[in-house]
């Protein structure tokens, strides 16, 4: 059962910490809390649920419509949307909020309030010391962590990654040594919507598919930019990783009801001690 | 006179960089002290320091023989630190007459402005030469004149000290005449101490009693405006040592 | 945080009687409504004067003091259940019940916003959104104390005062109107006072109203504490009117409308808002038809503001305004 408990933290976490990469990348270029990933998380689930069971296609191939249709709505947004407010940072956050706002209720209107059930990509299971994993969850665990390991080298190793280390320092220094911050910005908000439709994706078989999904993730993954850290993927891992775990734990040791709650607790309890968050940069 | 403003070994570190050395020096009540040196010399955080802004790293800012360091700002206006800010701060959306209100009601809080609170906004207008803007919304002025009135909202406040941090760049020789006039007025008989940061030498000379001299963060020189014109560590300060093949 | 003016500048002052005649015009025709109109109408009034009181207290934190909060509808929604519980569970009469959830509300939000208001940029919008949704959980959850997802019943009309009975329609018809039109001009009142003026500072150059000697996070606690009060009471009067509570009315999609009633008006100018919340609950109600469609168009129209004109109607109006001149 602890087992379980542990696995299933492990996995709601590594959504979180998904979602909180992309966040994080965007916040700390951007100073924007971009609350229309929520929106895109709901209909890039939204996109693979109809592929893989109207079009009746392969997993992957709706996989990939989300993750483009994710990328291409972060693009869009960025381009014509919150490129023409730079430096307005609250006009910036209320667009975010009510394209969330837009988003989750298109699903309400297009796809009914009624949850729908993402079929599993991988059927079975096998025993693990007296306990059953199912290789579903399997999955998520590894393409989670192959995800990690593909942007940590995408942001280390490669010429773009560089330069979105460098404009989250300092945005106008960057501009000033000649980096395109147009560029970086979209590629950032792109690669923010793809993981946020991939955390989708790889959440839905294990809990349904409905319009008001994205509320809570998003709200975590927020948390755990701020807990974790500006610039910081270590940072997001652990702290959605921890999230998750202590959710998960929470939820049988302490209460069920208010597990969601906890996270809320942990930002209070942070902010007040260190009101730039964990890692410290606004 | 007695002492107003004591700042003993005053030291501000930013993560390696240390911005302000151990400083020491003393103002008098009713003095006009300038502060200059060349950019970076830590003149704007030693002013950040004495209002609030910043906390020191170690050291001491006695006002009125209290200790004020690492106090909130708003505190240190209270008790009659007025400044201006470098890089000019208004509040934008009000008219020139509302900004300088705004001044007095904060030291003197009431939901009703007095009658006596509005003449003196009057006052402070026709002081600084700005009546004919009294209706005029702030953001709408030229720079120039934004520092006007934030120094006249300073004024509005009452306050023992001032310091005005490069509150004269960008002003033309009449408007500089006119602010000099100002300052000495409001010396004279208002008894304000003034601490001024300037890089606009004539204000330096005319002005000010005694000038202290920071560079790199230490205080290199301190005297009247001769001594410190010609000591050779602010020449070579500014200028760059000597050269040897002159 | 880089800030455009979401707030409509201040100008030379209007003549009095021009500066009432909207509100003025607005409240005799509310006045009118229980003797001209059916039964249905005189319920949308409530709803659009009880947004009014919602967007007017929102403008107290956010127009004038000004930091982003998110979180509107839960100060509504607990001043609506703790009344409602003061009234059922402890049986404390309404008149007792409602200043006491505006107290209570007041206390919370101080207690809340005295840490957060500390934290600057979309930091502190977060936190509210999140407390927001975490208030909306707690009342989802607690279903012994508040029914949770089967709602609150039961709750009684406030008890008849002056001879006068509030359990008619009409009768709490005109409470809810009163209070209104007390706390909007008690809110009218504050913001052009000595106090409205120091929030104003502060909204304007934080920095500059600080060390000019405005206790920066003090103002800003209590406008955040006073404005959710307001909305606390506001929840007792929408309690004790429709006497049935649901959870779902305080979640954060209400928060959102508030913030959308009060743009749309143009925020920082108290009658804006006012205004916009009438606007909207107007529209609201005629689009009852196709609900799905409702918050569809209202997050449109919101983006739609952002984009052609954020000081919102009031902003337009002045605009006009200048070019006359």
């Amino acid at each position: 059962m602890l087992l379980q408990q542990i696995i299933n933290g492990i996995i709601i976490g590594s959504s979180y910490a998904l979602i909180a990469l992309g966040l994080n990348l965007i916040w700390s270029i951007t100073d924007i809390a971009d609350f229309a990933q929520g929106g895109i998380y709901v209909i890039a689930a939204y996109v693979a649920y109809y592929v893989v069971t109207a079009a009746k296609l392969p997993f992957i191939l709706g996989w990939l419509c989300a993750i483009v249709i994710g990328g291409g709505l972060a693009y869009l947004i960025e381009r014509f949307l919150y490129r023409r407010w730079t430096g307005k940072s609250r006009i910036q956050l209320l667009c975010a909020i009510a394209l969330f706002f837009l988003m989750a209720n298109l699903a309400i209107l297009l796809f009914t309030p009624k949850a729908k059930i993402f079929p599993a990509y991988v059927q079975g299971a096998f025993n693990v010391g007296g306990f059953t994993v199912s290789f579903q969850r399997v999955v998520v665990l590894l393409v989670s962590a192959a995800l990690f390991v593909v942007v940590f080298l995408f942001i280390m190793k490669t010429r773009m990654g560089k330069a979105i280390r460098a404009a989250s320092q300092d945005r106008l220094v960057a501009q000033v040594v000649g980096i395109n911050i147009h560029t970086v910005n979209s590629t950032v908000f792109v690669l923010g919507g793809m993981l946020s439709a991939t955390a989708a994706v790889l959440i839905s078989p294990l809990y349904a598919v409905f319009p008001a999904m994205g509320d809570l993730p998003l709200l975590k993954s927020l948390v755990v930019v701020i807990l974790g850290g500006f610039g910081s993927v270590a940072g997001v891992l652990v702290g959605g990783l921890g999230l998750g775990l202590a959710e998960s734990l929470g939820s049988v040791y302490i209460s069920s009801a208010y597990q969601h709650g906890f996270a809320f607790f942990v930002l209070i309890l942070v902010l007040m001690f260190f009101p730039k968050g964990l890692f410290g940069r606004v | 006179m007695s002492v107003l403003l004591e700042v003993i070994n005053l030291r501000k570190e930013f993560g390696g960089v240390v911005a302000v050395n151990d400083n020491n020096f003393v103002v008098e009540e009713g003095s006009r002290i300038g502060i200059i040196g060349p950019n970076g010399a830590g003149k704007t955080t030693t002013f950040n320091m004495i209002c609030g802004a910043f906390k020191p790293t170690a050291g001491k800012i006695l006002f009125q023989g209290k200790e004020i360091q690492g106090q909130r700002p708003h505190k240190i206006s209270m008790l009659g630190i007025g400044r201006t800010f470098q890089n000019v701060r208004a509040f934008g959306s009000l008219s020139v007459y509302e900004h300088v209100l705004t001044g007095i009601l904060a030291h003197d809080l009431k939901l009703v402005p007095t009658k006596e609170q509005r003449e003196r906004v009057e006052m402070i207008l026709e002081m600084t030469n700005l009546v004919k803007f009294r209706n005029t919304t702030v953001k709408d002025l030229t720079i120039a004149l934004q520092r006007k009135i934030e120094l006249a909202t300073a004024l509005g406040t009452n306050p023992k000290l001032l310091l005005l941090d490069e509150n004269m760049a960008g002003l033309t020789y009449v408007e500089i005449n006119e602010t000099l006039e100002l300052l000495r007025k409001v010396n004279k008989e208002m008894g304000m101490t003034l601490i001024v940061v300037e890089h606009i030498m004539k204000v330096i000379m005319e002005l000010c009693e005694k000038i202290i001299v920071l560079n790199y963060g230490k205080k290199i020189a301190e005297g009247n405006p001769q001594e410190v014109a010609n000591n050779k560590e602010v020449i070579e300060a500014y200028l760059g040592e000597e050269s040897q093949y002159a | 945080m880089g800030d455009i003016k979401l707030t409509a500048d201040t100008l030379k002052p209007v003549p009095v009687w021009r500066r009432f005649l909207v509100p003025g015009i607005i409240l005799i025709l509310l006045i009118l409504v229980p003797f001209f109109a059916s039964e249905y109408v005189v319920y949308v009034a409530v709803l659009a004067i009880i947004y009014a009181m919602l967007a007017g207290s929102y403008d107290l934190t956010t127009g004038y003091a000004g930091p982003l909060t998110f979180c509107h509808g839960a100060f509504y929604g607990l001043g609506a259940y703790a009344s409602a519980l003061l009234t059922i569970k402890a049986s404390f009469p309404f008149w007792i019940a409602f200043p006491i959830s505006g107290i209570l509300v007041f206390i919370f939000a101080f207690i809340i916003g005295y840490p957060a208001l500390k934290l600057k940029g979309h930091y502190f919008a977060v936190t509210t959104f999140f407390f927001g949704y975490f208030v909306y959980l707690v009342l989802l959850n607690s279903a012994k104390l508040t029914g949770g997802p089967m709602g609150l019943r039961g709750i009684q009309a406030p008890e008849s005062f002056f001879g006068f009975n509030f359990a008619t329609l009409q009768g709490s018809y005109y409470l809810i109107l009163f209070f209104a039109v007390l706390f909007l001009g008690f809110l009218y009142f504050l913001v052009n006072s000595g106090f409205g003026r120091m929030l104003v500072a502060i909204r304007e150059n934080e920095d500059l109203a600080e060390a000019t000697g405005i206790n920066t996070a003090l103002f800003k606690v209590l406008a955040f504490s006073l404005g959710a009060a307001i909305a606390g009471m506001t929840g007792s009067l929408f309690a004790h009117f429709f006497r049935l509570l649901h959870p779902t009315t305080f979640a954060w999609m209400t928060s959102e409308m508030i913030v959308i009633m009060a743009l749309v008006g143009g925020l920082g100018t108290l009658i804006g808002p006012i205004i916009g919340a009438f606007i909207v609950t107007f529209i609201l109600e005629i689009m009852r038809f196709a609900p799905e469609y409702r918050y569809i168009i209202w997050s449109l129209a919101l983006i739609i503001i952002l984009l052609i004109e954020p000081a919102g109607l009031m902003g337009i109006v002045r605009r006009l305004q200048r070019r006359k001149r």
